[in-house]
């Protein structure tokens, strides 16, 4: 047998060198860019855009994946501007709003058209929205749409007071603590002249008056939760004693269609970042006959009717998407490509080979993965803009030892986020929000990285030995642990991290790498002792994204710490409408939180993707999503990118439209 | 015969229900549920989400749904995909697996019988070592190693077969997903071929064949083979029934839209109805394969009787 095992080793040998070989073949050589630039003959783009998506109905999937889908299928009131993200005119060709902020008024264009040629008018949109909150959709984005008045209420199924005596309502104001309850608003409605001054607040209805009276009182739909509130509010359970209880319907919801190219919404309370929620694909156009005829069937390619610059020609399930250009679309004229393909595949590895082999243009964000940098990132086809994303560590602040804000402190202080961020190829996230996504935006800063004083913080919290000093020994680092699912760089991250600890502290952290629905239920449930990991991406460009995240006591906010003060000044940010003056009152905010420290920031993420350099018109920017009217594939070498983009100048300025490459 | 094949006809019936209760609750306690992600969703959206699919119901009454289903064959729509049915899921990918199946099982009877059966027939000759070889890195070598390599020479060096993607049988997407889906059936069967045959061509009724003066090649095929290739046949039939109901890695690694990707990724997603679906469809393609497989055995192998 030894004759043939030497025989076995020599042939695997051989056949080892001739892989080595070709690989190194494949690699080397002075590339400029990553495999094959030969663009396509056909005006087409091919893109991946991740998994198969859970379905193309703009208002039911919540991943990125389907939303750049449905970014080249539905137009909504704006659209993201292809570089900074910011809303730009769309299907409202101009919007104003009152006075205080708590009213929006969208002007909408006359040739809007539905793909079978029907026009897009403001009722489609208060569909669209109404649609969106309806109970039995399910939405899971329908809380975008909560500063709308009466929305949240109609999302959750509850229910008005009527006193058929007084008839009228029962009233929020007369029952809440006047603390926490939300803004007072211009409750008397005023005429719209005196509420818009020079602008244009459409015409008149009842339905605005109605708008403008004080919030009514809102109960929970559900009998037993109605009971379990009154009973801890007796005043209000003899208020409600008799009354009769009107559910809150679609048509209570605070947006009108005084006429058809007019849309008027009333807020809750002042919302500076509305507008930019926009674009979002749940406030896209979407068409009522259609939805109404098919149910969940209508986003088949043989029933679909979308609003956007492409329309679905066919969707081979785990395969491809493939959207053509809409002629009945308004702007179709200034759409340039014919075809866009999206290909339904999340294997990063597959991907490379497919962009390599020149089977596809563009990759979504973070498809390179780290350990590919290296024959990847000096290339002139990657993309490594900043993204309006970030990482960060969840602490628990209601148990074990991080329970104590010195000692959170102290672990956040002891981590060398400078060389995580260097070492990842990233930029370490500073603050809660990130930095140089929002122009203006004073930006508090995070304590710097100190391990002595964070020994010194840890002595003072009780780990100390005889003379005053941290001892490791004392500090119960088995009473906490890191929690992390495994996508990405998650677990190397949280080695870097129990590293930085063991060589700062002296202290061993261990990691529990868990699946990734496992994680998320036990980070939700706050059953994790020590640290949690987790991210989060914008919903919409403002830096109240982020630091809403902590606004409500539960639900995203899986810390445990829950401050009324941090909420009150958010508040009040929101309600200020000077631009610079409100983010100021949000990085007071900002402050506050990074001062308690619920969360270790970690960093800010990158686009890290893939375009060939004869895609234009398709920018790596801060929200990675791609308004696809823009993009075009250049024939001309000459105007290729060799590197990245120019997005220092938006596309758009407000109201001017130039398009690029006509 | 025909009572023995109604008996484990019958059998399936239990086989599924076990399969699919122990699934169920499998699925039941891993933590998390379809909608639960990285972005939490609001309390009242929760709330309307679990109305919508009936998720507030004591578990006995879901149990009940589960074994209706069950009973009709049809496990509803899935919980991830909005509007699609969990058969129509299935007759959408089954065509996918089982033409790369069914071509990656061809290819490796062909090929695996040829090379076990020229092995036995010159044993420890270098065809023989050559060819054990071989088998030997098919099965050391996993299909998600082979399959990578596989591109990176043929797709991204010589530029012959795309890396990825399906474009049906006809086409050059189907080429390297078979073989590598294949490899390590080749190996096996080549190596179960060799032994058989080893085994069957010292035995006297060999030897009787040769005294008649049949040829080799008819010494081969008509009566060497039919012996040599029981444990082949006890192997393979099992073994399609995994090869055309899907395979992750593969699929996974060049993105074809089949069963296996469906399967991977309804785990990850807590999809009830898929995951229970197909599951279904696997436990009972393997219970029909293990039965063809027995019934295969009576018509090759004269000396076994039910």
């Amino acid at each position: 047998m030894s004759a043939s095992a030497a025989r076995t080793t020599n042939l695997l040998g051989i056949l080892c060198a001739c892989l080595i070989v070709v690989g190194c073949a494949a690699s080397a050589k002075n590339e400029v860019f990553f495999g094959k630039t030969n663009p396509p003959r056909e005006n087409v783009l091919r893109y991946v855009s991740g998994s198969e998506p859970e379905s193309i109905d703009p208002q039911i999937p919540i991943g990125q994946n389907e939303a750049r889908i449905c970014l080249a299928l539905y137009e909504g009131l704006a659209e993201y501007d292809p570089k900074s993200s910011q809303p730009i005119p769309a299907l409202a060709e101009s919007w104003d709003v009152n006075k205080d902020w708590s009213e929006v008024v969208f002007h909408l264009r006359r040739d809007g058209r539905f793909s079978n040629g029907d026009p897009i008018t403001a009722r489609d949109f208060v569909y669209t929205i109404r649609r969106g909150l309806t109970p039995s959709v399910a939405a899971r984005y329908a809380s975008l749409a909560y500063p709308i008045k009466y929305s949240q209420a109609f999302n959750e199924g509850g229910v008005f007071v009527f006193d058929p005596n007084s008839n009228s309502y029962l009233l929020e104001r007369d029952f809440s603590e006047a603390a926490a309850s939300p803004v007072a608003l211009s409750s008397q409605a005023e005429a719209l002249a005196s509420e818009y001054g020079e602008k244009q607040g459409g015409p008149d209805t009842s339905f605005h008056h109605l708008m403008h009276l004080p919030m009514r009182l809102v109960l929970p739909g559900k009998e037993k939760k109605r009971d379990d509130l009154l009973d801890k509010n007796p005043k209000l359970k003899a208020a409600v004693a008799g009354k009769q209880l009107v559910p809150v319907k679609a048509e209570d919801v605070g947006v009108e269609a005084p006429d058809d190219y007019t849309l008027r919404i009333s807020l809750v309370q002042p919302t500076p970042y509305f507008i930019s929620m926009m674009p979002h694909q749940f406030f896209r156009a979407i068409h009522q006959k259609t939805i109404e005829k098919f149910g969940s069937a209508w986003t088949e390619a043989a029933n679909i009717v979308t609003s956007g610059p492409f329309k679905l020609e066919s969707w081979k399930h785990y395969d491809r998407i493939v959207v053509t250009r809409d002629p009945d679309y308004w702007d179709a004229a200034h759409v340039q490509l014919d075809k866009i393909v999206f290909y339904l595949l999340a294997d990063t590895v597959t991907m490379l080979n497919l962009y390599k082999a020149g089977e596809l243009d563009v990759t979504y964000n973070h498809t390179v993965p780290a350990a590919w940098l290296e024959v990847i990132g000096h290339l002139k086809d990657f993309m490594d803009g900043p993204e309006a994303g970030i990482d960060f560590y969840n602490f628990n602040t209601t148990s074990g030892p991080t329970k104590d804000v010195r000692v959170r402190k102290a672990l956040n202080m002891s981590i060398d986020k400078k060389a995580l961020a260097a070492w990842r190829h990233v930029a370490p996230l500073t603050a809660m929000t990130p930095d140089g996504i929002f122009p203006g935006y004073p930006q508090p800063k995070a304590d710097p990285f100190d391990p002595e004083k964070a020994k010194r913080l840890l002595a003072d919290a009780g780990y100390k030995d005889a003379a005053g000093n941290f001892d490791p020994k004392k500090f119960q680092a088995s009473e906490i642990e890191i929690i992390t699912n495994t996508d990405g760089s998650n677990v190397p991250y949280a080695e870097f991290i129990q590293a930085q600890w063991k060589q700062n502290l002296g202290t061993t952290v261990s990691i529990r790498v868990m699946e990734n629905k496992t994680w998320s239920e036990a980070q939700s449930k706050l059953d994790y002792k020590g640290m949690s990991r987790t991210g989060w991406s914008a919903d919409y460009m403002d830096p109240f994204t982020f630091l809403s995240i902590f606004y409500t006591p539960a639900g995203t906010n899986s810390t445990g710490w829950w401050d009324p003060k941090y909420v009150a000044l958010l508040d009040q940010a929101n309600r200020t409408t000077d631009k610079l003056q409100r983010y100021q009152l949000l990085s007071q905010a900002e402050q506050l939180l990074l001062d308690a420290q619920p969360v270790i920031p970690l960093v800010v993420g990158t686009t890290r993707l893939m375009k060939k350099p004869y895609v234009k018109g398709v920018y790596p920017n801060a929200a990675t999503l791609i308004p696809w009217k823009y993009a075009y594939i250049e024939r001309d070498p000459s105007k290729w990118d060799y590197g990245m983009p120019d997005m220092s100048e938006p596309t758009f300025t407000y109201g001017v439209k130039s398009v690029p490459g006509s | 015969m025909l009572r023995f094949i109604i008996r484990r006809i019958i059998i399936i019936v239990p086989m599924l229900f076990i399969v699919v209760s122990l699934t169920w609750a499998l699925v039941r306690l891993a933590p998390g549920n379809f909608y639960s992600g990285e972005k939490k969703i609001a309390p009242a959206v929760e709330a309307n989400l679990r109305e919508k699919y009936g998720l507030n119901k004591p578990w006995y009454v879901q149990y009940s749904k589960v074994l209706k289903s069950l009973a009709r064959l049809d496990f509803g729509t899935s919980l991830r995909y909005e509007g699609q049915s969990v058969n129509q899921i299935l007759w959408r990918a089954l065509p996918v697996s089982a033409t790369l199946g069914l071509t990656a099982y061809l290819l490796a009877l062909v090929v695996g019988i040829t090379i076990g059966t020229l092995a036995a027939l010159k044993p420890n000759s270098w065809l023989d070592s050559l060819s054990m070889v071989l088998a030997m890195l098919g099965i050391s070598v996993p299909n998600f190693v082979l399959g990578p390599l596989l591109v990176l020479l043929f797709s991204l060096t010589l530029f012959w077969f795309p890396p990825a993607l399906w474009s049906g049988f006809a086409s050059r997407s189907i080429v390297l997903p078979a073989i590598t889906l294949s490899a390590i059936y080749i190996a096996y069967i080549a190596r179960l071929t060799r032994s058989g045959m080893l085994e069957v061509m010292r035995s006297d009724y060999i030897r009787t064949a040769r005294a008649k003066g049949l040829s080799e090649w008819q010494v081969v095929t008509r009566h060497g083979l039919r012996g040599g290739l029981l444990p082949v046949i006890s192997f393979s039939g099992p073994a399609l029934a995994f090869l055309i109901t899907g395979t992750v890695v593969v699929e996974k690694i060049f993105a074809l839209p089949g069963l296996g990707n469906y399967f991977i990724n309804a785990c990850f997603n807590r999809d009830e109805p898929l995951i229970l679906g197909i599951v279904a469809f696997i436990a009972i393609s393997v219970l029909v394969f293990n039965l063809l497989v027995d019934i295969s055995y009576a018509i090759i192998d004269p000396r076994i009787k039910y």
